[in-house]
Protein backbone atom coordinates (compact mmCIF):
# COMPACT_ATOMS: atom_id res chain seq x y z
CA UNK A 1 0.00 0.00 0.00
CA UNK A 2 2.87 2.26 1.37
CA UNK A 3 4.30 2.38 -2.62
CA UNK A 4 1.19 3.00 -4.15
CA UNK A 5 0.62 6.50 -1.98
CA UNK A 6 3.95 6.88 -3.03
CA UNK A 7 3.45 6.59 -6.63
CA UNK A 8 -0.37 8.35 -6.55
CA UNK A 9 0.26 9.87 -9.55
CA UNK A 10 0.78 6.58 -11.57
CA UNK A 11 -2.11 4.70 -9.43
CA UNK A 12 -4.73 7.82 -10.85
CA UNK A 13 -3.21 7.10 -14.81
CA UNK A 14 -3.94 3.67 -14.01
CA UNK A 15 -7.84 4.57 -12.50
CA UNK A 16 -8.32 6.37 -15.58
CA UNK A 17 -6.83 3.97 -18.18
CA UNK A 18 -9.66 1.78 -16.60
CA UNK A 19 -12.11 3.76 -16.86
CA UNK A 20 -11.46 4.73 -20.59
CA UNK A 21 -11.72 1.25 -21.14
CA UNK A 22 -14.93 0.65 -19.55
CA UNK A 23 -16.38 3.11 -21.71
CA UNK A 24 -14.76 1.35 -24.99
CA UNK A 25 -16.13 -1.78 -23.68
CA UNK A 26 -19.81 -1.04 -22.59
CA UNK A 27 -21.01 1.45 -23.90
CA UNK A 28 -23.16 1.46 -27.42
CA UNK A 29 -23.05 5.05 -28.40
CA UNK A 30 -20.26 5.49 -30.70
CA UNK A 31 -19.64 8.97 -29.67
CA UNK A 32 -18.98 8.13 -26.48
CA UNK A 33 -17.21 5.01 -27.14
CA UNK A 34 -14.46 8.13 -28.51
CA UNK A 35 -14.71 9.77 -24.96
CA UNK A 36 -13.65 7.02 -23.61
CA UNK A 37 -10.58 6.77 -26.24
CA UNK A 38 -9.93 9.70 -25.53
CA UNK A 39 -9.80 9.38 -21.78
CA UNK A 40 -7.52 6.34 -22.18
CA UNK A 41 -4.86 8.32 -24.22
CA UNK A 42 -5.11 11.28 -21.13
CA UNK A 43 -4.37 8.51 -18.94
CA UNK A 44 -1.61 7.30 -21.24
CA UNK A 45 -0.42 10.75 -21.39
CA UNK A 46 -0.37 11.50 -17.47
CA UNK A 47 1.70 8.15 -16.87
CA UNK A 48 4.27 9.40 -19.07
CA UNK A 49 4.53 12.83 -17.24
CA UNK A 50 4.76 11.43 -13.99
CA UNK A 51 7.65 9.38 -15.09
CA UNK A 52 9.37 12.85 -15.50
CA UNK A 53 8.40 14.45 -12.11
CA UNK A 54 11.06 15.73 -10.63
CA UNK A 55 10.43 17.05 -6.33
CA UNK A 56 10.30 20.81 -7.03
CA UNK A 57 11.28 20.86 -10.22
CA UNK A 58 11.26 23.83 -12.42
CA UNK A 59 9.85 24.44 -15.75
CA UNK A 60 13.06 23.36 -18.06
CA UNK A 61 13.55 26.92 -18.94
CA UNK A 62 17.46 27.83 -18.69
CA UNK A 63 18.00 31.11 -18.74
CA UNK A 64 18.76 34.22 -16.02
CA UNK A 65 17.27 33.28 -12.93
CA UNK A 66 16.78 29.27 -13.77
CA UNK A 67 17.98 27.07 -11.52
CA UNK A 68 18.16 22.92 -10.86
CA UNK A 69 16.59 20.58 -10.36
CA UNK A 70 14.22 20.99 -13.54
CA UNK A 71 11.28 18.77 -14.76
CA UNK A 72 12.35 16.39 -17.35
CA UNK A 73 12.13 17.61 -20.55
CA UNK A 74 12.05 14.46 -22.54
CA UNK A 75 8.03 13.33 -21.80
CA UNK A 76 7.29 17.01 -22.19
CA UNK A 77 8.19 16.70 -25.71
CA UNK A 78 7.19 13.38 -26.43
CA UNK A 79 3.61 14.50 -25.40
CA UNK A 80 3.00 17.15 -26.86
CA UNK A 81 4.11 15.54 -30.11
CA UNK A 82 0.92 12.67 -28.76
CA UNK A 83 -1.76 15.17 -27.75
CA UNK A 84 -1.64 17.14 -31.47
CA UNK A 85 -1.49 13.36 -33.17
CA UNK A 86 -4.65 12.07 -30.32
CA UNK A 87 -6.37 15.79 -31.87
CA UNK A 88 -5.89 14.07 -35.84
CA UNK A 89 -7.30 10.79 -35.36
CA UNK A 90 -9.93 12.56 -33.05
CA UNK A 91 -10.69 14.22 -35.77
CA UNK A 92 -11.23 11.75 -38.43
CA UNK A 93 -12.87 9.47 -35.94
CA UNK A 94 -15.64 11.78 -35.66
CA UNK A 95 -15.99 12.79 -39.36
CA UNK A 96 -16.67 8.76 -39.71
CA UNK A 97 -19.35 9.40 -37.21
CA UNK A 98 -20.53 11.57 -39.18
CA UNK A 99 -20.38 9.87 -42.39
CA UNK A 100 -22.18 6.51 -40.68
CA UNK A 101 -25.16 9.07 -39.31
CA UNK A 102 -25.92 10.49 -42.54
CA UNK A 103 -25.94 6.93 -44.24
CA UNK A 104 -27.89 5.20 -41.39
CA UNK A 105 -29.51 7.42 -39.32
CA UNK A 106 -27.96 6.00 -36.56
CA UNK A 107 -24.37 6.17 -33.86
CA UNK A 108 -25.13 3.22 -31.61
CA UNK A 109 -23.21 0.32 -32.47
CA UNK A 110 -25.36 -2.36 -31.88
CA UNK A 111 -28.04 -0.85 -34.21
CA UNK A 112 -24.96 -1.38 -37.14
CA UNK A 113 -24.65 -5.10 -36.77
CA UNK A 114 -26.48 -5.99 -39.81
CA UNK A 115 -26.80 -2.75 -41.92
CA UNK A 116 -26.53 -2.76 -45.75
CA UNK B 1 -24.35 -9.43 -19.52
CA UNK B 2 -21.96 -6.94 -21.65
CA UNK B 3 -21.42 -4.55 -18.44
CA UNK B 4 -20.70 -7.74 -16.59
CA UNK B 5 -17.90 -8.67 -19.06
CA UNK B 6 -16.39 -5.14 -18.61
CA UNK B 7 -16.58 -5.19 -15.50
CA UNK B 8 -14.74 -8.09 -14.96
CA UNK B 9 -12.62 -7.68 -17.73
CA UNK B 10 -11.78 -4.37 -15.79
CA UNK B 11 -10.89 -5.85 -12.55
CA UNK B 12 -8.38 -8.85 -14.18
CA UNK B 13 -6.86 -5.62 -15.95
CA UNK B 14 -6.47 -3.69 -12.47
CA UNK B 15 -4.53 -6.56 -10.71
CA UNK B 16 -1.52 -6.87 -13.00
CA UNK B 17 -1.78 -2.97 -13.36
CA UNK B 18 -1.20 -1.75 -10.07
CA UNK B 19 1.07 -4.68 -8.95
CA UNK B 20 3.46 -2.92 -12.05
CA UNK B 21 2.80 0.69 -10.78
CA UNK B 22 4.05 -0.95 -7.43
CA UNK B 23 6.91 -1.79 -8.76
CA UNK B 24 7.83 0.75 -10.11
CA UNK B 25 10.69 2.85 -9.26
CA UNK B 26 9.33 6.58 -6.89
CA UNK B 27 8.11 9.43 -8.15
CA UNK B 28 10.24 12.82 -7.92
CA UNK B 29 14.10 11.42 -7.60
CA UNK B 30 16.43 12.74 -10.27
CA UNK B 31 17.98 9.49 -9.90
CA UNK B 32 14.87 7.67 -11.58
CA UNK B 33 15.24 5.83 -15.35
CA UNK B 34 13.93 8.18 -17.19
CA UNK B 35 16.40 11.41 -15.86
CA UNK B 36 19.67 9.18 -16.49
CA UNK B 37 20.29 8.65 -20.21
CA UNK B 38 20.15 11.69 -22.71
CA UNK B 39 18.12 14.50 -20.43
CA UNK B 40 20.79 15.56 -18.48
CA UNK B 41 22.95 16.23 -21.72
CA UNK B 42 19.78 17.70 -23.01
CA UNK B 43 19.94 20.05 -19.82
CA UNK B 44 23.52 21.08 -19.96
CA UNK B 45 24.37 21.33 -23.16
CA UNK B 46 20.70 22.19 -25.20
CA UNK B 47 21.50 25.87 -25.20
CA UNK B 48 24.66 25.87 -26.58
CA UNK B 49 23.80 22.68 -28.96
CA UNK B 50 20.10 23.59 -30.11
CA UNK B 51 20.02 27.14 -29.96
CA UNK B 52 17.08 27.53 -28.06
CA UNK B 53 16.53 28.33 -23.62
CA UNK B 54 13.25 26.23 -23.65
CA UNK B 55 14.37 22.82 -23.46
CA UNK B 56 11.19 21.16 -24.57
CA UNK B 57 11.63 23.46 -27.78
CA UNK B 58 15.41 22.22 -28.20
CA UNK B 59 13.96 18.60 -27.89
CA UNK B 60 10.68 18.36 -30.38
CA UNK B 61 12.98 20.97 -33.05
CA UNK B 62 16.13 19.26 -32.91
CA UNK B 63 17.17 16.40 -30.73
CA UNK B 64 13.26 14.61 -31.63
CA UNK B 65 13.15 16.67 -34.99
CA UNK B 66 12.28 13.61 -37.02
CA UNK B 67 8.78 12.82 -34.33
CA UNK B 68 7.74 16.26 -34.91
CA UNK B 69 8.17 16.03 -38.89
CA UNK B 70 6.26 13.03 -38.50
CA UNK B 71 3.71 14.24 -36.61
CA UNK B 72 2.67 17.41 -39.19
CA UNK B 73 2.54 14.97 -41.67
CA UNK B 74 0.09 12.99 -39.50
CA UNK B 75 -2.13 16.06 -38.54
CA UNK B 76 -1.77 17.14 -42.22
CA UNK B 77 -2.97 13.47 -43.22
CA UNK B 78 -5.81 13.66 -40.73
CA UNK B 79 -7.12 16.46 -42.31
CA UNK B 80 -6.88 15.35 -45.88
CA UNK B 81 -8.98 12.07 -44.32
CA UNK B 82 -11.09 14.57 -43.08
CA UNK B 83 -11.59 15.90 -46.63
CA UNK B 84 -11.52 12.74 -47.90
CA UNK B 85 -14.75 11.19 -45.97
CA UNK B 86 -16.66 13.97 -45.50
CA UNK B 87 -16.25 16.08 -48.68
CA UNK B 88 -15.99 13.26 -51.88
CA UNK B 89 -19.66 12.04 -51.19
CA UNK B 90 -21.27 15.72 -50.68
CA UNK B 91 -19.40 16.50 -54.31
CA UNK B 92 -21.20 13.44 -55.47
CA UNK B 93 -24.22 13.80 -54.53
CA UNK B 94 -25.08 17.34 -53.46
CA UNK B 95 -27.53 16.84 -50.79
CA UNK B 96 -26.06 18.07 -47.93
CA UNK B 97 -27.82 20.78 -45.86
CA UNK B 98 -26.43 24.02 -44.81
CA UNK B 99 -24.62 24.27 -41.92
CA UNK B 100 -25.31 24.33 -38.54
CA UNK B 101 -28.71 25.32 -37.16
CA UNK B 102 -28.66 28.21 -36.73
CA UNK B 103 -28.75 29.22 -33.10
CA UNK B 104 -29.12 32.72 -32.07
CA UNK B 105 -25.93 33.89 -30.75
CA UNK B 106 -26.19 35.32 -26.90
CA UNK B 107 -24.56 39.08 -27.22
CA UNK B 108 -22.77 37.89 -24.53
CA UNK B 109 -20.77 35.76 -26.19
CA UNK B 110 -20.42 37.84 -29.03
CA UNK B 111 -19.19 40.62 -27.19
CA UNK B 112 -16.59 38.77 -25.34
CA UNK B 113 -15.17 36.56 -28.03
CA UNK B 114 -14.90 39.92 -30.26
CA UNK B 115 -13.48 42.20 -27.17
CA UNK B 116 -11.03 39.21 -26.11
CA UNK B 117 -9.73 38.21 -30.39
CA UNK B 118 -7.19 40.77 -30.51
CA UNK B 119 -5.01 39.94 -26.92
CA UNK B 120 -5.76 36.53 -28.13
CA UNK B 121 -4.06 36.77 -31.58
CA UNK B 122 -1.26 38.92 -29.56
CA UNK B 123 -0.72 36.16 -27.02
CA UNK B 124 -0.73 33.60 -29.82
CA UNK B 125 1.98 35.65 -31.66
CA UNK B 126 4.48 36.20 -28.54
CA UNK B 127 4.11 32.25 -27.62
CA UNK B 128 5.46 31.51 -31.29
CA UNK B 129 8.01 34.64 -31.22
CA UNK B 130 9.63 33.66 -27.69
CA UNK B 131 8.69 29.93 -27.94
CA UNK B 132 12.50 29.00 -27.75
CA UNK B 133 13.03 31.20 -24.58
CA UNK B 134 9.50 30.70 -22.62
CA UNK B 135 7.06 28.76 -22.67
CA UNK B 136 5.00 28.37 -25.71
CA UNK B 137 6.20 27.93 -29.45
CA UNK B 138 4.58 27.04 -32.90
CA UNK B 139 2.16 24.42 -31.45
CA UNK B 140 0.94 26.11 -28.81
CA UNK B 141 0.44 29.67 -30.84
CA UNK B 142 -1.00 27.62 -33.83
CA UNK B 143 -3.41 25.95 -31.90
CA UNK B 144 -4.57 28.77 -30.40
CA UNK B 145 -4.62 30.71 -33.54
CA UNK B 146 -6.90 27.61 -34.66
CA UNK B 147 -8.81 27.72 -31.59
CA UNK B 148 -9.81 31.40 -31.98
CA UNK B 149 -10.62 30.97 -35.74
CA UNK B 150 -13.38 28.82 -34.50
CA UNK B 151 -14.39 30.74 -31.64
CA UNK B 152 -15.32 33.64 -33.75
CA UNK B 153 -16.41 31.28 -37.24
CA UNK B 154 -19.09 30.26 -34.20
CA UNK B 155 -20.10 33.40 -33.35
CA UNK B 156 -19.90 35.30 -36.28
CA UNK B 157 -20.39 32.42 -38.86
CA UNK B 158 -17.94 30.26 -40.74
CA UNK B 159 -18.37 32.19 -44.17
CA UNK B 160 -17.58 35.76 -43.19
CA UNK B 161 -13.94 34.18 -41.19
CA UNK B 162 -13.36 31.88 -44.12
CA UNK B 163 -13.04 34.85 -45.79
CA UNK B 164 -9.39 35.24 -43.87
CA UNK B 165 -8.27 32.35 -45.23
CA UNK B 166 -9.16 32.78 -49.31
CA UNK B 167 -9.21 30.09 -51.45
CA UNK B 168 -6.25 30.75 -53.48
CA UNK B 169 -3.76 30.44 -50.42
CA UNK B 170 -5.27 28.04 -48.29
CA UNK B 171 -3.78 24.82 -50.07
CA UNK B 172 -0.33 26.76 -49.14
CA UNK B 173 -1.29 27.02 -45.44
CA UNK B 174 -2.68 24.05 -44.41
CA UNK B 175 0.61 21.78 -45.53
CA UNK B 176 2.90 24.65 -44.61
CA UNK B 177 4.33 22.73 -41.95
CA UNK B 178 5.42 20.00 -43.82
CA UNK B 179 6.95 22.01 -46.19
CA UNK B 180 8.76 24.01 -44.36
CA UNK B 181 10.36 20.97 -42.59
CA UNK B 182 11.12 19.48 -45.81
CA UNK B 183 12.73 23.09 -47.45
CA UNK B 184 14.66 23.13 -44.13
CA UNK B 185 15.62 19.40 -44.08
CA UNK B 186 17.02 19.31 -47.56
CA UNK B 187 18.90 23.11 -47.12
CA UNK B 188 20.44 21.50 -44.37
CA UNK B 189 20.88 18.07 -46.29
CA UNK B 190 22.83 20.03 -48.72
CA UNK B 191 24.78 22.63 -46.21
CA UNK B 192 25.53 19.13 -43.89
CA UNK B 193 25.54 16.49 -45.30
CA UNK B 194 22.12 15.12 -43.61
CA UNK B 195 18.37 15.79 -43.72
CA UNK B 196 17.21 18.15 -40.97
CA UNK B 197 21.08 18.64 -39.65
CA UNK B 198 21.13 21.50 -37.58
CA UNK B 199 24.50 23.71 -38.05
CA UNK B 200 26.30 23.58 -34.53
CA UNK B 201 30.00 24.40 -35.73
CA UNK B 202 31.67 25.73 -38.53
CA UNK B 203 30.50 28.37 -41.49
CA UNK B 204 26.81 28.25 -41.65
CA UNK B 205 26.45 28.13 -37.42
CA UNK B 206 23.96 31.60 -38.30
CA UNK B 207 21.57 29.91 -39.50
CA UNK B 208 20.39 28.04 -36.73
CA UNK B 209 18.55 30.24 -35.85
CA UNK B 210 16.63 31.14 -38.91
CA UNK B 211 16.70 27.75 -39.40
CA UNK B 212 14.57 27.27 -35.91
CA UNK B 213 12.32 30.23 -36.56
CA UNK B 214 11.17 29.10 -40.10
CA UNK B 215 9.96 25.82 -38.58
CA UNK B 216 8.00 27.67 -35.83
CA UNK B 217 6.17 29.80 -38.11
CA UNK B 218 5.89 27.07 -40.48
CA UNK B 219 4.29 24.61 -37.66
CA UNK B 220 2.35 27.45 -36.27
CA UNK B 221 0.92 28.68 -39.86
CA UNK B 222 0.04 25.09 -40.32
CA UNK B 223 -1.63 24.09 -37.41
CA UNK B 224 -3.69 27.06 -37.30
CA UNK B 225 -5.08 26.66 -40.85
CA UNK B 226 -5.87 23.05 -40.41
CA UNK B 227 -7.57 23.11 -36.84
CA UNK B 228 -9.88 25.68 -38.16
CA UNK B 229 -10.26 23.60 -41.78
CA UNK B 230 -11.40 20.66 -40.18
CA UNK B 231 -13.93 22.29 -38.17
CA UNK B 232 -15.21 24.14 -41.23
CA UNK B 233 -15.58 20.80 -43.09
CA UNK B 234 -17.19 19.07 -40.41
CA UNK B 235 -19.72 21.90 -39.76
CA UNK B 236 -20.27 21.53 -43.27
CA UNK B 237 -19.14 24.83 -44.98
CA UNK B 238 -16.64 23.75 -47.74
CA UNK B 239 -13.45 23.26 -46.09
CA UNK C 1 0.33 19.40 2.31
CA UNK C 2 1.09 19.23 -1.14
CA UNK C 3 0.42 15.63 -1.52
CA UNK C 4 -3.09 16.35 -0.38
CA UNK C 5 -3.89 19.16 -3.71
CA UNK C 6 -2.73 16.16 -5.43
CA UNK C 7 -5.08 13.91 -4.84
CA UNK C 8 -7.92 16.44 -4.29
CA UNK C 9 -6.58 17.01 -8.21
CA UNK C 10 -6.62 13.40 -8.93
CA UNK C 11 -10.18 12.47 -7.57
CA UNK C 12 -11.50 15.70 -9.13
CA UNK C 13 -10.14 13.81 -12.60
CA UNK C 14 -11.78 10.27 -11.36
CA UNK C 15 -15.15 11.82 -11.04
CA UNK C 16 -15.26 13.83 -14.60
CA UNK C 17 -13.96 10.63 -15.94
CA UNK C 18 -16.91 8.52 -14.22
CA UNK C 19 -19.66 11.32 -15.05
CA UNK C 20 -18.65 11.52 -18.40
CA UNK C 21 -19.35 7.97 -19.00
CA UNK C 22 -22.42 7.83 -17.02
CA UNK C 23 -23.79 10.90 -18.76
CA UNK C 24 -27.16 9.95 -21.70
CA UNK C 25 -27.13 13.58 -22.19
CA UNK C 26 -23.92 13.50 -24.83
CA UNK C 27 -23.65 17.69 -24.92
CA UNK C 28 -22.81 17.42 -21.08
CA UNK C 29 -20.86 14.76 -21.59
CA UNK C 30 -18.66 16.59 -24.11
CA UNK C 31 -18.66 20.06 -21.73
CA UNK C 32 -17.83 17.72 -18.74
CA UNK C 33 -14.51 16.23 -20.60
CA UNK C 34 -13.80 19.82 -21.64
CA UNK C 35 -13.73 20.54 -17.64
CA UNK C 36 -11.67 17.36 -17.32
CA UNK C 37 -8.80 18.16 -20.12
CA UNK C 38 -8.67 21.48 -18.37
CA UNK C 39 -8.05 19.76 -14.73
CA UNK C 40 -5.91 17.72 -16.62
CA UNK C 41 -3.87 20.93 -17.62
CA UNK C 42 -4.18 22.49 -14.09
CA UNK C 43 -2.17 18.96 -12.82
CA UNK C 44 0.58 19.58 -16.08
CA UNK C 45 1.07 23.14 -14.72
CA UNK C 46 1.75 22.34 -11.67
CA UNK C 47 4.42 19.62 -12.26
CA UNK C 48 6.88 22.41 -14.26
CA UNK C 49 5.45 21.44 -17.88
CA UNK C 50 3.78 24.53 -18.78
CA UNK C 51 4.24 24.19 -22.37
CA UNK C 52 2.06 20.79 -22.37
CA UNK C 53 0.07 22.59 -20.28
CA UNK C 54 -0.89 24.72 -22.94
CA UNK C 55 -1.24 22.73 -25.70
CA UNK C 56 -3.81 20.83 -23.80
CA UNK C 57 -5.68 23.75 -22.86
CA UNK C 58 -6.21 24.85 -26.36
CA UNK C 59 -5.67 21.11 -27.79
CA UNK C 60 -8.06 19.09 -25.10
CA UNK C 61 -10.50 21.55 -23.86
CA UNK C 62 -10.94 23.58 -26.95
CA UNK C 63 -10.68 22.31 -30.08
CA UNK C 64 -11.25 18.73 -29.16
CA UNK C 65 -14.36 19.84 -27.44
CA UNK C 66 -15.72 22.17 -30.19
CA UNK C 67 -15.40 19.08 -32.40
CA UNK C 68 -17.51 16.81 -30.32
CA UNK C 69 -20.29 19.42 -30.22
CA UNK C 70 -19.99 19.90 -34.05
CA UNK C 71 -20.46 15.64 -34.13
CA UNK C 72 -23.23 16.17 -31.45
CA UNK C 73 -25.06 18.84 -33.36
CA UNK C 74 -24.95 16.93 -36.58
CA UNK C 75 -26.16 13.15 -35.35
CA UNK C 76 -27.77 13.22 -32.54
CA UNK C 77 -28.05 14.55 -28.74
CA UNK C 78 -29.15 11.41 -26.62
CA UNK C 79 -27.36 8.20 -26.10
CA UNK C 80 -29.68 5.39 -25.81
Amino acid sequence: MKALWVNIDYVASVILFLIGLYAIMAKDNLVKKLMGLNIIETAVFAFVMASGIVDGGDAPILGAGARPPFANPLPQGLILTGIVVALSHTALALSLIIRIYEQYGTIESDDLWGVE
Amino acid sequence: MRRVIALAVLILASVPLMYAVAQLPPIGSVQNPTYTHVVPRYLAEGHEEAGAENIVTAVILNYRGFDTDGEVTVIFTALMSVFAVLLMPRLADKKREEGLPAVPVSPVTYFVVRTLAPFIVMFAIANIAYGHAAPGGGFQGGTIIGALLIATSLVMGSERVGRLLPESIRPWLQPAAVLMFSIVGIAGMFLLGEYLSYPVHGPYVFLRTPFLTLIEIGIALGGAAIVASIFWTMEGSEG
Amino acid sequence: MIRVFDVLLYSLLIACALAVIRTKDLLAAAIIFSTYSLIMCLVWQLRGAPDVAMTEAAVGAGVTTVLFLVTVSRTTRRER
